[in-house]
């Protein structure tokens, strides 16, 4: 296959069997024929030529069959009118080449240079010597001249498709509950992992596909690395299920369902008067993706970070009860406000932090680090002595010294020490993500200490130091 | 990993000890190991019965983190994460429920490990059995309860403990505790009113025990010190002679913020011109 519409076959083996070139050049295009699909054949030494003349057979149709074809190149062909193929005979190719403009070389830059040196025919071009063409016009000029010769820029790499390791089993009827569809995954896992090991490879990721009645694909990938026991992905394909279920559930506006014990994709549960496409699970699919070759694992002998088998066991525990995501393992990354200086990775996963930590991030909030970070800021008021709201102006001044704070509706609190304002414009090239805040530091009468901000005319409290 | 060389030290010198004459190096025919108690990877702490806490509150905690033990803290980060310190410090892994809102970055500086930590945001109802299975994991977790333990689940969650050996830390009230460290006074250095920025805070910690340690103990800590770790307060308020790193330069208010001149540097009138910065923030 070369692209869309157009496939390429080596026919010398396939000549010998079918009884020579044209009766299976004949072959292949009634097939087509017979699929209700118009098709050209070309047969010559390479694939360019091959193609010209497959175009060549198609423009003569296009004139009616006449013996003329445009240019004049198929005259030459030892061919009859009529017949949807052009056949180069073996070793005439440069000769059925010859005639034709350079423009069929499809090299922009050679097809506007080559005409204005007087090389207006690919016959022209191949008698200049492969060397010289190749000093003057570079690469594309020596792969060119290749073409305008005849010869293939690269010879055809055929390769044989590659096994299907991918399993599946389909329910019948389809099953309404997990617990089957995790008992079969679990058979699957076995039966994927033997198909693996039989070729000696290993998957860094699954990918679990289940199919519903209603049409719907629940796909996710799971990451492998070659380290799951069958009972293991089984345990997957049911977080999978029940994270889908639980989002079925939120997206209907009632957390909790009328049966918590049973699932809610069940089929005769009534589903269908809320609008909500149910049915049973009717396919659950396990791709292997990624395959590399399975070459063991070996630990290192010292310092190695190894999660131990117990540390493990007891996250997969709590994974089994509160879902994937429930538990994490932070990973610091770059940024400037504590909130974007961690990322949290699942248990189980590795994923690199968005902004690499290390870098210098000018403008940072200086250590020590605050000791609570909320992951959505909470909103506060800040005013002077005489009770005006405090405000920064366009040239990070103050209008007034911060004298009192009340953070999300509480009490309010003295501010006995502050420090600020420490202006940062962020991303402003990115309109989903810019921000522009001018931070402070302010320490309130009960010994606390807080890391606020202002942006658009509002205070929020980013973080407290306690 | 100290802990995993010791260990592996001791055995060797032990064979020493056993063979004199063996001439050394040969580790194939000195002996079963097994039996030389367990291996390295099963338990990582050494001492059974403690775990390490930090050397600043070694003079509040003499003794260490009981194996098996509850302990209490007033609802205060920083302070349970100063007795998590230490024992991540000695090769523990530990987990942290229900304190969605934590700083991870502070947990690293006050000695943390963020390779050995486990975190449990929202445990849910179903929080003692989350605790349970992780204290067969992990030796010590930090544990905010989303809702307040009835008797019999307090003793439940004890019970768990004390068969695992492993330490939990309640960030709240917990009647059963063993011990409770509460904050008394607390003051931050190094900002004032407009100018300078936080720096460090002295916090007056006190620990109240049951049976021997029911005396109450109480030392200044630097909690955080400047560079974020927990140290003990010596001397005199001004003892802490911090130099101003250049990087805070621009953090001094009324200055320039990219380039960190005072007044009338260029490029803080060009960007106000070009982003518009002459609007309020």
């Amino acid at each position: 296959m070369v692209r869309p519409g157009t496939c390429a076959i080596g026919v010398t083996g396939p000549a010998r069997y079918f009884g020579g070139e044209e009766a299976l050049a004949r072959k292949i295009t009634d097939a087509v024929a017979a699929l209700g699909l118009a098709c050209r054949a070309g047969v010559a030494d390479g694939l360019f030529a091959a193609q010209l003349a497959a175009r060549a057979s198609a423009d003569r149709a296009a004139n009616g069959a006449a013996d003329q074809a445009p240019g004049g190149p198929a005259g030459r062909v030892p061919d009859r009118a009529g017949q949807p193929w052009v056949i180069v005979a073996s070793g005439g190719t440069p000769a059925f080449l010859a005639p034709y403009p350079v423009t069929a070389l499809d090299v922009p830059e050679l097809t506007d240079l080559l005409p204005r040196l007087g090389i207006w025919t690919l016959g022209d071009f191949a008698r200049l010597p492969a060397a010289e063409a190749a000093n003057r016009f570079g690469l594309p000029g020596a792969r060119a001249h290749r073409l305008a010769r005849g010869l293939d820029p690269r010879p055809l790499a055929p390769r044989q498709p590659a096994a299907d390791l991918s399993v599946h089993a389909e329910f019948d009827p389809p099953a309404g509950q997990a617990e089957p569809v995790v008992f079969v995954a679990k058979a699957l896992a076995e039966q994927m992992h033997a198909g693996l090991a039989s070729r000696g490879l290993a998957c860094v990721r699954v990918q679990v596909q289940v199919t519903c009645e209603d049409g719907q694909d629940i796909t996710r990938l799971w990451r492998h690395d070659g380290l799951l026991s069958a009972l293991a992905v089984a345990e997957r394909v049911r977080w999978q299920l029940d994270g889908w279920r639980a989002s079925q559930d939120a997206r209907r506006g009632e957390p909790g369902s009328k049966d918590p014990g049973a699932p809610r994709w069940g089929p005769g549960r009534g589903d269908a008067d809320d609008g909500v496409p149910a049915g049973g699970i009717i396919r659950l699919r396990l791709i292997p993706d990624q395959l590399v070759r399975d070459e063991g694992r070996q630990l290192g002998l010292w310092g190695d970070a190894v999660i131990s088998d117990r540390v493990a066991r007891a996250a997969a525990r709590v994974q089994a009860m509160l879902g994937h995501e429930a538990v994490t393992r932070p990973v610091l990354a770059g940024g400037r406000d504590p909130a974007e200086q961690v990322t949290l990775v699942p248990f189980g996963d590795s994923r690199p932090p968005l902004r690499p930590a290390g870098r210098p991030w000018p403008g940072r909030i200086p250590a020590p680090a605050p000791a609570t970070v909320y992951p959505v800021p909470l909103a506060a008021l800040v005013t002077d002595d005489s009770g005006d709201a405090v405000a920064v102006t366009g040239r990070a001044v103050v209008s007034a010294p911060p004298a009192r704070l009340s953070v999300a509706g509480g009490p309010w609190l003295t501010v006995t020490a502050w420090a600020g304002p420490w202006p940062v414009t962020e991303r402003w090239w990115a309109p989903a993500s810019t921000r522009r805040r001018a931070r402070f530091q302010l320490v309130t009468e009960d010994g606390n200490a807080w890391l606020a901000a202002v942006q658009d005319g509002q205070w929020l409290i980013e973080a407290s130091y306690d | 990993m100290g802990a995993e060389l010791a260990q592996v030290t001791s055995l060797l010198s032990r064979q020493d000890e056993a063979r004199p004459l063996s001439g050394g190096g040969a580790l194939s025919d000195a002996g079963p190991l097994s039996d030389a108690g367990p291996l390295p990877g099963d338990s990582v702490v050494p001492g059974a019965g403690v775990l390490p806490v930090l050397p600043a509150l070694r003079e509040l905690l003499p003794r260490g983190l009981q194996r098996g033990s509850v302990v209490a803290t007033e609802d205060w980060a920083l302070l349970c994460l100063a007795l998590a310190a230490g024992t991540s410090n000695a090769g523990s892994w530990c987990a942290i429920a229900g304190l969605p809102d934590l700083g991870v970055a502070a947990a690293a500086d006050a000695g943390l490990d963020p390779d050995r930590l486990l975190l449990i945001a929202e445990p849910g109802a179903a929080w003692p059995q989350v605790v349970a299975s992780l204290l067969d994991g992990c030796d010590l977790v930090l544990l905010r309860p989303p809702s307040r333990p009835s008797a019999q689940v307090r003793r439940r969650v004890e019970a768990v403990t004390r068969r695992h050996g492993g330490v939990l830390v309640v960030v709240g009230d917990w009647a059963g505790a063993q011990c409770r460290l509460t904050v008394a006074h607390r003051e931050w250095t190094g900002i004032g009113a407009g100018h300078g920025r936080l720096r460090a805070r002295r916090a007056q910690v006190v620990v109240e025990g049951r049976g021997a340690a029911a005396r109450p103990r109480a030392q200044w800590l630097w909690l955080p010190g400047p560079d974020g770790t927990a140290a003990v307060v010596a001397g005199d308020i001004g003892a802490l002679v911090i130099g101003e790193p250049a990087s805070a330069a621009w953090a001094l208010a009324g200055g320039c913020w990219p380039c960190g001149a005072r007044t009338g540097c260029p490029a803080s009138r060009t960007l106000a011109r070009r982003r518009g910065h002459s609007s309020r923030w």
